[in-house]
């Protein structure tokens, strides 16, 4: 998530953060795994019932390119487009400096976000 | 004043006897956490690891499994079923390719759907300095299978379970 979160550093989880709402593409969720002490910091970028693609870096979601100032690195992905189901939320990190395959990014039930980094 | 006495040496015997009993007859839980930690502490790897060391850690690794374990990863297409040996083989060039190595398993959550299974979700972190390239991070959920074979707990199964998917 950098340059907007350091990697690996320290940071409250606001729990009670979707639990009247659903996560909002731009959202900043924290994902879980198995439990609470790994999680993930990763930015929405789509949800569920959208399309969801890259063409030459550029995010699109139902065809419409999106605005992400938050990414500061520029890349040259190109993912084809694919549909968020229903219940799910797809999530990437802010920096997008790695190669595609090396980013760990996609789409993760709702169930697993936890809540929002609280600053 | 004896009673007292004749109370603090039976509440002392009481105490030693539950410490006994849980060091020496750990609970199946403890058992199946252990060998977790064990493999934990064999693939890891520390700089400047000696040869010998290294032969060691990986004889150690292959005992922890049973003499086939299936391998369920979508990702890197390495899913299929794996003998003792091989999973020896296979620990062996892996941490060739390190300089270090550090593998760590976190939220263990345990259930015995049968008597001699159990069926683990974790999360697990590998990360490590390559012989080449930069710095390896990786965090994965991971659903693991243990055969309790011989009195012994013994990996059977791991599948990597797609947190987020492409």
């Amino acid at each position: 998530m950098e340059p907007s979160y350091r990697n690996g550093g320290f940071n409250f989880c606001w729990r009670l953060r979707y639990l009247f709402s659903d996560p909002k593409r731009c959202d900043v969720v924290v994902v879980r795994f198995a439990g609470s002490k790994v999680m993930l910091l990763k930015r929405v970028v789509a949800v569920g019932g959208e399309h969801v693609e890259f063409r030459d870096g550029r995010l699109l979601v139902d065809g419409k390119a999106i605005d992400e100032p938050y990414v500061r690195y520029p890349c040259n992905w190109n993912l084809s487009p694919r549909d968020v189901e229903k219940g799910h939320v797809y999530v990437i990190g802010d920096n997008r400096s790695t190669p595609m395959e090396n980013h760990y990014f996609g789409q993760a039930s709702v169930k697993r976000v936890v809540g929002a980094p609280l600053w | 004043m004896v009673k007292t006495k004749y109370i603090l040496i039976a509440a002392i015997i009481v105490v030693a006897g539950v410490w006994a009993t849980v060091f020496f007859f750990p609970s199946e839980e403890k058992k199946v956490k252990k060998q977790f930690a064990l493999l934990s502490e064999w693939v890891s790897k520390d700089p400047g690891e000696s040869t010998l060391t290294m032969a060691q850690k990986v004889r150690k690794i292959g005992a922890l499994f049973a003499e086939n374990c299936e391998l369920k990863e979508p990702v890197y297409s390495l899913s299929g079923s794996y003998t003792r040996e091989e999973i020896t083989s296979i620990a062996l060039q892996g941490r060739a390719h390190f300089f270090s190595l550090s593998l760590k398993f976190y939220d263990l959550n345990i259930s015995f759907p049968e008597t001699e299974l159990a069926r683990v979700t974790l999360t697990g972190k590998l990360t490590g300095k390559p012989t080449s390239g930069e710095q390896m991070d990786e965090t994965r959920e991971l659903e693991c299978l243990l055969k309790k074979i011989e009195k012994k707990w013994l990996f059977s199964q791991f599948e990597v379970v797609e947190v987020l998917k492409k």
